[in-house]
């Protein structure tokens, strides 16, 4: 069943196309990378997702229903939440709060937000951040708990936008295990935004890569890596060599 | 019903608040028992009142971060509607006081829909200009007395009067805005802890993120507005009766507004202690300067200067007023 369709979009930032003219698919229970060198158009193509810019053309149905329209919290209340790349907290909310926020957006009442939130942060393996500020914490702490912020609210599919970035392998290890967790047990269908290839080529199952706005290739992670397209514009020839190599 | 144990419970604190709470509650129930002069009990009086202005303005300015100047407006049109109402149709303030809210909260709604299309300092320069613009119009309106204002006088009435609270000593006013104050801090207690509250603060971190959990931003405030609107406005309602004495100067004067801002912002804003601490402060301070200082020793408008100092050292040492240092040598402790 197609969960998300997205069909020519195109974003112009007055002279600026950062998408043009992409369309692509998500099947229910997919987990795809989307992947692109800086400025490939990327985290703008979530916040037209997501409602947060308004497209200039084309059209989002998001689980046959056309959202192309709607407002970044009426697209939310359909199921469809994010995380953001860089995360800007005045300091006001502790860990625990912040994961309620998100579980207000099914449930009116504090207890049962407070006691989903706590389930949510027990599976993401962060409870004990509980009653921290989410300012005072490192950023690998930081994404989880957007992470977990944007699963309070139930979503059927979850945006992810570089939540391995600036990450130490040992915590990107962490990250993939709670993102496997989030799609093969809490049963979301997940895309994500991410640099760290070695993320994107364990977890994914498909890979979308922009380049200037395109959308340049489509494939399962292995024939992505050896696209030769792919290589040029984003992984360069040291990343296939490299691969050749650990793998020889 | 969780709606009520929200309000009663305030389990969340430390004891030491909970001690401290108490104490002071208490004190202020027994406060009337001390033979004191009249001049402390109007300044408890008045305490009491801008404690309640700050309560109502913490949950959009503090809870909320929108930074509001321009809340004499509805002192004003809560002031203005008891009075109206008492001096032309006798109407008892237990009628004119909701009416009045329903009123402010109207205006509320107008000036809020398009207003909080802006953002931090636009905003509090237009919540300024409307406050501005109201009482201009009340300057000239000669339905409710334009310039001269209006005056409640006691003479016809028999006070005590319960009905249109109509007294001749304070202490019935102390009671009254006692109570008030009382049932304030349970609303907060419960609004702080209510899916509207978590929201605003969400809000306040960080809007983009507000928006993708499924807030609507714009909404959020403009009831969160309108709730604070309701606040100031029962105690422009109390005002009227007792001060007796309303006019636009007084009443809807910039001096109120940023009075009512700064006390929260002093005291700490975003939290429920916080416009209480900050009344506690200034109130007596403001009294002791314009009274006493002002008018004996001649030092006109040193209590201006003086807020202009606080105002420079919070925004430079603790936005979060005196409740952020507290909380700051807690979390220290803690570490």
């Amino acid at each position: 069943m197609t969960l998300l369709e997205v069909q020519h979009l195109t974003k112009n930032f007055g002279g600026l196309t950062a998408n043009d003219d992409i369309s692509f698919h998500m099947e229910k229970g997919e987990l795809v990378g989307l992947i692109g060198p800086n400025g490939a158009g990327k985290t703008t193509l979530f916040n037209c997702i997501s409602g947060l810019h308004a497209v200039t053309s084309g059209r989002i149905v998001f689980d046959g229903e056309d959202i192309t329209p709607l407002k970044a919290h009426e697209v939310a209340r359909r199921g469809l939440a994010r995380t953001f790349q860089v995360y800007v907290a005045a300091g006001d909310l502790t860990v625990e709060e912040n994961v309620m926020v998100g579980c207000f957006m099914k449930t009116a009442s504090r207890s049962r937000a407070r006691a989903h939130a706590d389930q949510i942060l027990r599976e993401l393996n962060i409870r004990d951040l509980s009653d921290y500020m989410v300012s005072e914490l490192p950023v690998a702490a930081q994404k989880r708990v957007t992470m977990a912020t944007a699963i309070g609210s139930d979503p059927k599919l979850l945006l992810l936008d570089e939540v391995a970035a600036g990450l130490n392998p040992n915590e990107v290890e962490a990250i993939m295990a709670s993102i496997r967790h989030v799609h093969d047990e809490m049963g979301i269908t997940v895309m994500l935004i991410e640099h760290v290839m070695e993320l994107v080529m364990k977890v994914t199952h498909r890979v979308i890569v922009l380049d200037y706005g395109r959308k340049i290739a489509e494939g399962d992670p292995e024939s992505i890596s050896t696209n030769p397209q792919v290589i040029k514009a984003y992984l360069g020839e040291r990343y296939v060599k490299e691969q050749r190599s650990s793998a020889g | 019903m969780e709606t009520i144990k929200n309000a009663l419970d305030f389990s969340d604190f430390p004891r030491l608040d909970l001690t401290v709470a108490g104490a002071v509650a208490l004190c202020l129930i027994i406060f009337p028992l001390f033979p004191l002069s009249s001049f402390a009990m109007s300044t408890m009086i008045q305490f009491l009142m801008f404690a309640l202005y700050g309560m109502g303005w913490n949950t959009i300015g503090g809870y909320g971060g929108q930074v509001d100047l321009g809340k004499a407006q509805y002192v004003g049109i809560g002031a203005y509607t008891t009075a109206v109402m008492l001096i032309r149709w006798d109407i008892p303030f237990w009628v004119s006081m909701p009416i009045g809210v329903c009123f402010a909260v109207t205006w509320s709604f107008i000036i809020g829909y398009p207003l909080f299309r802006l953002k931090g300092h636009y905003f509090a320069i237009a919540t300024i200009a409307t406050s501005l613009v109201l009482k201009d119009i009340f300057e000239v309106w000669e339905f409710v007395g334009a310039a001269r204002g209006l005056e409640i006088s006691p003479i016809k009435y028999h006070p005590p009067d319960f009905l249109r609270l109509i007294f001749r000593e304070d202490i019935y006013y102390f009671y009254f805005i006692l109570g008030f104050f009382f049932l304030g801090i349970l609303y907060i207690n419960w609004f702080r802890k209510s899916r509207l509250g978590y929201q605003l603060r969400s809000i306040k971190d960080n809007e983009d993120m507000a928006r993708s959990l499924g807030i609507n931003v714009h909404w959020a405030k403009i009831k969160t507005y309108a709730i604070a609107t309701g606040f100031v406005s029962v105690v422009g309602s109390f005002h009227a009766c007792y001060i007796k004495n309303i006019e636009p100067e007084d009443t809807m004067s910039l001096d109120i507004s940023i009075l009512i801002a700064l006390m929260a912002m002093l005291g700490g804003a975003g939290s429920l202690w916080g416009p209480i601490i900050g009344a506690g402060i200034l109130i007596p301070l403001k009294s002791y300067l314009k009274e006493w200082l002002g008018a004996q020793a001649g030092l006109v408008g040193i209590d201006l200067i003086l807020y202009a100092l606080i105002i420079m050292l919070i925004s430079a040492y603790e936005p979060r007023g005196v409740w952020g240092i507290i909380e700051k040598i807690r979390r220290r402790k803690r570490a």
